[in-house]
């Protein structure tokens, strides 16, 4: 019992922060998201209006659209960067000449301001001054233009994503590749096997928790992106890139509509927590029942 | 006392030991997967919000009013905490 008790109080101060600082703002969020609020209307009184709110999310046709493009960014954002992260990885396992120089400016992205990867990206693909159009346009005659181009909006913003977002995914997999036990890949040697089969059979089952807290990781992150995408284009050229959490933004404050706001923001956490659950049900309950 | 025997006292007045915290209470009901208490509970929530997403999308314009979801939503939570 006495033990109990410690545990409990050394624990409180962090329970105490959790709570008035992830608990409560989530309650608060829910609460507004049944009412009728905009501050700033003729109106400014919160109205309770049961779920009117959530009956107008299903059938706001933009917010529908906005989720419809954000699936498409997050999986060609994740599958990339994870796909490239690996390889990167595996590169910085090895030696090779200049590898600290390009590790740290591997890493760079990373710990930029997602405003400043935006402003930079902005001002890299602006054609006429941009380096991006330019190269593009001497190389291949191909002329970028995200402003115009929904096509070149989305893809500029996913690859936006990957230069920013990779790193995260290459410390996180170099961390589990160093800390594999070298006698499983000796004895595979010994006994004959190909790469190919040792990466099927060992390194890909070895380090999947590390890929999977990658993939959640950057799942979430994905899911809420926007800032940088705010910044590049503005969710558009019309709504190509008006991704959830950039329509979540315009719907709050240029348009200070915060119940209606609240409900798509709690709609997206929603989607957000069953989208990872159904990872973790699909891809390591099973594993552990085996286990 | 050297040092790393107080570490384990500290560890047991902690309870850090796993063999000394409770057993989880995990069963295999007709879901598919193990589950605990909570997850059953979280399914249910889950199943709720999506039928009352669902409802207010394609049902609800016929007529029949969401409360006739969240009673299907309830008599599910109710079968899946007991018996899932």
């Amino acid at each position: 019992m006495h033990s109990n008790k410690l545990g409990w109080l050394l624990l409180a101060p962090t329970l105490l922060v959790l709570f008035f600082f992830g608990v409560l703002p989530f309650i608060y969020v829910v609460y507004v998201s049944f009412h009728q609020w905009n501050p700033f209307a003729v109106n400014p009184d919160m109205v309770f209006n049961w779920a009117e709110n959530y009956r107008r999310v299903v059938f706001d046709a933009q917010f529908l659209a906005s989720l419809g493009v954000t699936a498409a960014f997050v999986f060609f954002a994740v599958i990339s960067e994870l796909i490239l992260g690996y390889l990167l990885a595996q590169a910085f396992m090895k030696d090779f000449p200049g590898k600290a120089i390009f590790r740290t400016i591997h890493t760079l992205p990373l710990i930029m301001a997602p405003i400043i990867v935006g402003s930079i990206w902005k001002l890299m693909t602006t054609p006429s001054i941009g380096i991006i159009p330019n190269l593009l346009d001497s190389w291949f005659g191909y002329n970028l233009n995200i402003g115009q181009s929904a096509i070149a909006a989305f893809i500029t913003t996913v690859v936006m994503d990957i230069w920013h977002w990779t790193p995260l995914v290459t410390l996180t997999l170099i961390a589990a590749l160093v800390s594999l036990p070298p006698d499983p890949f000796e004895q595979a040697q010994i006994d004959g096997a190909g790469k190919r089969q040792i990466f099927w059979h060992i390194t890909l089952p070895m380090i999947r928790p590390a890929i999977l807290a990658t993939v959640f990781i950057r799942l979430m992150d994905a899911l809420r992106t926007v800032d940088e995408v705010l910044m590049l284009t503005g969710g558009g050229p019309g709504s190509a890139t008006r991704y959830v959490g950039v329509h979540i933004f315009k719907e709050v404050f240029p348009r200070t509509n915060y119940g209606y706001g609240s409900a798509i923001s709690v709609i997206v956490l929603y989607l957000t927590i069953v989208v990872c659950w159904l990872l973790y049900v699909f891809l390591i309950a099973p594993r552990n029942k085996k286990g | 006392m050297t040092d790393l025997e107080e570490l384990g006292d500290m560890d047991e007045k902690l309870n850090l030991h796993e063999a000394d915290a409770p057993p989880e209470e995990t069963k295999t009901g007709f879901l598919p997967i193990q589950t605990n208490w909570f997850d059953r509970l979280f399914i249910s929530v889950v199943i709720w919000v999506a039928l009352s997403l669902i409802w207010f999308r394609f049902i609800e314009p016929f007529g029949p009013s969401i409360w006739i979801s969240n009673a299907i939503a309830l008599a599910l939570a109710v079968l899946i905490i007991t018996k899932g």
